[in-house]
């Protein structure tokens, strides 16, 4: 059929008083991972060996990491938050902010992939989203299920969003809901993304891209192909994909 | 397939900056309709109203596609609570509108043929107060709305253990049970209740609520079903009946696998294992068990991991030695696969030499819930162990002669381990968490010792000796610790102690008889002459240990660790030897008799500032060390005290680390380290142990303790993207006051006496690279490694100092070929030679070549069968010897899946086709060289059947 653009203009300009508040803010989000079940996950590992890794490595409270998401209602920011735990021996994180501009639909990431880190620019394109109807509460916040398919991870994501911060964003990839993402599920039980705190107002301090971006520079269907030829050789070869892409 | 590509807008009041860049953006959208077929679209708009007419003002109201709930568009209610999408494709849609504290809802839109669509008013009803509050704000439980259907999770409701699905339903808003255990949801009784959708015990509802269990329910649905006779008939009569539907959760299905191989073959071989394993999310249980006489003594790594579940890794922090590295810490703990009598594990991978027969069971259970785990296993292992041995020996003399000792001995070993282990993890709340450790073992051993030794000197002169020795033995240790950790408000202040207990005990009995031929001596102090003898004896120690840490954030990047290590052992040892005497009365052989007591107390304070920052980890330390080393030594532990002895030794030892994560998978990092060691016991007691007469070994009480400086630097790198994997690591320790055994060799008897004594100078350093790389990739891959070392030790030879020097280049390289799916080879090759010089008599300078090579090949063939061939080709050589063993280990296998499952295999193995197994050693250092030639388990064959409930696992790569 034929390709259609649609635009959809959507003009507020009398907006409800009591919501204004709920267009600027700020929320922390627990990024929680669960290595074992996405590894055991993998095509070439067997039922046995699955098994064996969910018995003796089976890690119930998963990998925690503080993330932090600012938004208004044209852009959002994107990147760590603070260490839960302040440990006297330091990781390196790896590279990642991702900023979505809303008004100009363009999205600017800095991510560490496959041992490099890549500066991705393109247009902001939102997941293909089906709205669900289950409600559930976040912080708060009523929220309504919207699920999506990621092909190239083979990710089943059920996101939760509050249509009362109309904000179309949400944490790492994910934005275009009538509302903002407060949390999401990967893969049942994957990775599991939820809000721990919502702060309305200015942010205190805007997340900031380091002056000069260093990395290669891509368009985000060039980053995709890369994952996508990395994942396949990694398959192909019977190696581990999951710790060389952010889940 | 339509696609829409969706610009969402606010037009933002609040902020007049926009108004510019909205105008032109407003102007963008009413020309890009124009440009497309306008016919094909119409606008939808509509009204949000809640129950009392009052209109919903920013209320999100979505486009949905009928279909599959796709979002296709979304805008917000104004004011009035209207609401409008212009110019969508002309197709039917879902209209949904949501807004906080109301029930969301949604209808079916059904485009008209031309003309736009007003769909009709939109009546949102508030959740009821009890729903909203109860279940999703404080149950924090998702509810699903569908039409008329209301679904509860019902894990987020709070049941006790072991409840019935009865209780569960009364903790739910909206569900009461009446007096008569009949379950009423919002007002109605329930009629039928459904599992998983099916039906359950016909109507009754008292049979279901009262019999399912509460923890196995994952959802709780009530909705208003069609009768069963409107679903027989097909006839709508209207009548609906209340139903329950009850989804059960994915892992209450519970889950496990068992597994069961029998071998047999010729010449009475055979083979056999078996495992079972059923777990839960809570419970983990499995039994092992195994037996063969093919030399496997213990699980293979897989079924160890199957068998311990949760338990295999978890007690890598079990040490609580807290502080960093000292070699003067003693440690008690390690992890090792063999059966070795000490050691608490699970033994596995272990695979003895000789001839054996072996046995072993088990169980296994893990308890792991919330924030306990507890892990406990039982285990019995027992092996029966023939060794033949051929041992030669050179020993050289510092006038350039030298005499051989030539050794051909049969051994059996009768060893059984019961070995007990539990842990127990409690995370107490988020600050504490306590481990406590238990592990228990009891053995029996006995050996049986017969040999016959040849002595022949360059002279011509020889001798031999037979000798028969036997012994039983029964010993038993146990092991308990307890660590708790603490962490601080102030986060990244943190606080951890420990403290264990360690003990065993041992009782052996034993004979040693010898017969010599012509050298006969009446010189108690003389290797060859003839012995009767029994001696028993009693072992027993005692550890008790205690460490302390403490860490300080001083900012949020600098770091104080303070430790302090404690520990205290206490030791007995009580031999006892008699004399056997021709009339039968034993006589008690007061040269060779001894009780040993001896106390090491052991503190150590330090404290080591760490700099932490974005994967820079940089740590400097410093600690003071003491050791306090008392003992005495008796003929028996009634006799005066034959000697004691006190020392104390104390050291500052410096220590540094530094650590560093790049970008790329690069990992750099640096250290040093001063080991300080104590002398032992043994080497400090001014006394003549003649228990192994050719072999005298007398104490030194002026030992200093061993210090070496350890230097260590490496760097990693891993490309992901290319799978081009770079190791480098260079090492080196130089000693100080290193403990060696010097040696006299008397030149008539040729009785070497050790004495320990203390030398400087001696060195190693040691350089490990390793690189890999694909040729192509995920089809032929290349590593190699290289690494050589040069290892300086000195010792005194009859008050002569001699330096010995090896030099030693070793490299591995691994070609790993998988062309297709149904073909893969790996194979590689080891080469390594030492080349050891004798500063004191370059004439015995020589060359040890090991040599190993090694070709996998795994083929699946069509209807699922497999061949694999694994060969390994072993050469040990001692050109100035003449030494040259060859050992070409052929073995293959031809196995066969059956079934769709793959659940049975049979499979024909073939082992050492060539027969040529033996197990060798060879070593070369400071005055001797030392080659030993085990008769072992060589060619055999067996036919075995597997049956794995789970499918057998076909294993491609090794």
């Amino acid at each position: 059929m034929k390709k259609v653009s649609l635009v959809i203009l959507v003009s507020i300009f009398s907006v409800f008083r009591g919501f204004t508040q709920n267009l600027v803010g700020e929320v922390e989000y627990r990024y929680k991972i669960f290595y074992d079940k996405i590894y055991a996950s993998q095509s070439f590992i067997s039922e046995q060996e699955k098994d064996r890794i969910m018995l003796s490595w089976n890690n119930k409270d998963g990998y925690s990491t503080r993330m932090k998401l600012q938004f208004w209602p044209e852009k959002s920011l994107y990147t760590y938050g603070e260490d839960y735990e302040v440990r006297s021996y330091s990781w390196r994180k790896d590279d990642m902010i991702i900023s979505n501009n809303l008004k100009e639909r363009s999205l600017l990431k800095l991510v560490e992939s496959l041992g490099k880190t890549y500066v991705i620019q393109d247009v902001l394109t939102p997941p293909k989203w089906k709205v669900m109807n289950e409600l559930r509460e976040i912080q708060g916040h009523m929220c309504m299920k919207a699920i999506t398919e990621d092909t190239l991870k083979d990710q089943k994501i059920v996101a939760w969003f509050a249509a009362d911060i109309p904000v179309p964003t949400g944490p790492e990839e994910l934005h275009g809901l009538p509302g903002l993402i407060l949390g999401y599920d990967v893969n049942d039980g994957m990775l599991i993304v939820e809000a721990e705190k919502i702060t309305f107002g200015e942010p205190a301090e805007e997340i900031k891209f380091p002056k000069k971006l260093k990395g290669k520079e891509v368009n985000q269907a060039e980053y995709d192909a890369l994952v996508a030829e990395f994942k396949k050789t990694a398959v192909k070869a019977e190696r581990s994909w999951v710790w060389e892409i952010r889940y | 397939m339509l696609s829409f590509e969706i610009i969402y807008i606010f037009g933002i009041q609040f902020n007049q900056l926009y108004s510019m860049k909205l105008k032109f953006l407003l102007l963008m959208a009413l020309l890009v309709p124009f440009t497309i077929h306008a016919q094909q679209k119409f606008d939808i708009s509509g009204h949000v109203k809640d129950s009392s007419d009052v209109p919903l003002s920013y209320t999100s109201v979505l486009l949905l596609a009928p279909a599959d709930s796709a979002l296709i568009a979304y805008t917000l209610t104004s004011d009035d609570g209207n609401f409008q999408f212009k110019n969508v494709a002309r197709q039917n849609y879902l209209v949904k509108a949501t807004y906080v504290s109301y029930l969301p809802y949604q209808e079916l839109a059904v485009a008209p043929e031309v003309g736009d669509l007003r769909v009709p008013d939109i009546v949102l009803n508030p959740i009821s107060q009890q729903l909203y509050e109860v279940v999703v704000k404080t149950a924090k439980a998702p509810i699903s709305i569908k039409g008329d259907t209301i679904e509860y999770d019902a894990s987020k409701f709070k049941v006790p253990p072991g409840a019935t699905m009865e209780e569960l339903l009364r903790k739910l808003p909206g569900v009461q049970i009446d007096k008569d255990g009949n379950v009423i949801a919002q007002g109605e009784q329930v009629r039928k209740v459904t599992v998983d959708g099916r039906r359950f015990f016909g109507n009754n509802t008292k049979i279901a609520t009262q019999n399912l269990n509460a923890d196995a329910v994952s959802k709780v649905q009530f909705f208003d079903d069609k009768s069963e006779q409107s679903k027989l008939t097909g006839v709508q009569d209207g009548v609906r009946e209340k139903t329950m539907n009850v989804e059960l959760k994915e892992e209450a299905k519970k889950g496990g696998f068992g597994k069961v191989t029998v071998a047999a073959g010729a010449d009475g071989r055979w083979n056999t294992s078996g495992l079972f394993n059923r777990f839960d999310k809570v419970n983990q249980f499995s039994i092992v068990g195994y037996g063969n006489n093919t030399n496997q003594s213990g699980l293979s790594w897989d079924d160890r991991q199957e068998f311990q579940g949760s338990g295999s890794f978890s007690g890598f922090n079990d040490l609580g030695d807290f502080g960093f590295n000292s070699s003067g810490g003693m440690r008690y703990f390690y992890f090792s696969g063999g059966d070795s009598e000490e050691s608490f594990d699970i033994p596995f991978n272990n695979l003895s030499k000789g001839f054996s027969d072996n046995e072993g069971a088990g169980v296994n259970y893990n308890f792991l819930k919330k924030k306990k785990d507890f892990n406990s296993s039982y285990f019995f292992s027992r092996s029966n162990q023939l060794i033949e041995g051929n041992e030669n020996r050179q020993n050289f003399l510092t006038d350039g002669s030298s005499f051989f000792t030539k050794d051909l001995n049969a051994q059996e070993n009768l060893a059984g381990h019961h070995r007990l282990n539990f842990r127990f993890k409690n995370e107490i709340d988020s600050t504490n968490t306590l481990t406590i450790v238990g592990k228990g073992r009891y053995s029996n051993l006995s050996t049986s010792l017969s040999s016959l030794q040849e002595l022949i000197r360059s002279t011509g002169e020889q001798s031999s000796m037979q000798r028969e020795n036997g012994t039983d033995k029964y010993s038993m240790a146990y092991q308990g610790s307890a660590i708790f950790r603490h962490k601080f408000k102030k986060n990244g202040r943190n606080f951890a102690a420990s403290l264990s207990s360690t003990g065993s005990k041992g009782d052996l009995e034993g004979t040693q008889k010898a017969v010599v031929d012509i050298l006969n001596s009446s010189d108690p102090n003389s290797y060859f002459r003839n012995l009767d003898q029994l001696n028993s004896s009693l072992n027993y120690s005692q550890l008790l240990k205690s460490s302390l840490l403490f860490v300080e954030p001083l900012t949020k990047v600098l770091f104080l660790e303070t430790f302090y290590n404690f520990s205290k052992s206490t030791g007995e040892i009580t031999r006892t030897v008699f004399d056997s005497s021709s009339d039968g009365s034993d006589l008690l052989n007061t040269a060779l008799s001894r009780n040993f007591k001896n106390d090491i107390l052991y503190n150590r304070l330090g404290a080591s500032l760490r700099y932490s920052v974005k994967g820079n980890n940089l740590s400097v330390g410093l600690a003071g060390a003491q050791f306090n080393i008392a003992g005495d030594y008796a003929v028996t532990p009634d006799d005066p005290l034959l000697g004691t002895i006190e020392k104390k030794y104390s050291a500052i030892t410096p220590n540094f680390s530094f650590f560093k994560n790049m970008k790329g998978n690069k990992h750099l990092s640096s250290s040093y380290t001063m080991g300080l060691t104590p002398p032992s016991i043994s080497d400090l007691q001014p006394f003549k142990d003649i228990s192994n007469p050719l072999f005298i070994r007398e104490g030194n009480p002026d030992l200093l303790p061993q210090v070496s400086h350890n230097i260590e630097a490496s760097f990693y790198k891993y490309d992901p993207a290319t799978f081009i994997r770079l190791y480098i690591n260079m090492n080196a320790a130089i000693n100080k006051d290193q403990i060696v055994q010097n040696q006299s060799i008397d030149p008539n008897t040729l009785v070497t006496t050790f004495t320990a004594g203390n030398v400087s100078g001696g060195n190693r350093i040691g350089f490990y690279s390793g690189f890999g790389f694909p040729i192509v990739k995920t089809k032929l891959t290349i590593d190699i490694d290289y690494y050589p070392s040069i290892n300086n030790s000195i010792t005194l030879i009859n008050d002569i100092e001699n330096k010995t020097k090896t030099f030693s280049n070793g490299i591995n390289a691994r070609l790993t070929l998988t062309p297709a799916d149904w073909i893969s080879v790996y194979s590689g090759f080891n080469y390594q030679i030492s080349k050891t010089e004798y500063e004191l008599n370059a004439s015995q300078n020589q060359d040890i070549i090991n040599l190993g090579a090694y070709f996998n090949m795994n083929i699946k063939l069509p209807k699922e069968f497999y061949i694999d061939t694994k060969f390994d080709y072993d050469r040990f050589e001692n050109k100035r010897f003449g030494f040259d063993q060859k050992l070409p280990i052929l073995n293959a296998f031809a196995y066969k899946l059956v079934g769709e499952k793959k659940r049975v295999e049979l499979r024909l193995s073939a082992y050492d086709i060539f027969n040529k197994n033996q197990g060798i050693t060879q070593q070369a250092s400071q005055n001797f060289v030392f080659q030993r030639q085990v008769t072992t388990l060589a060619r055999y064959f067996l036919f075995g059947v597997t049956y794995n409930m789970r499918g057998v696992e076909v294993k491609k790569r090794r």
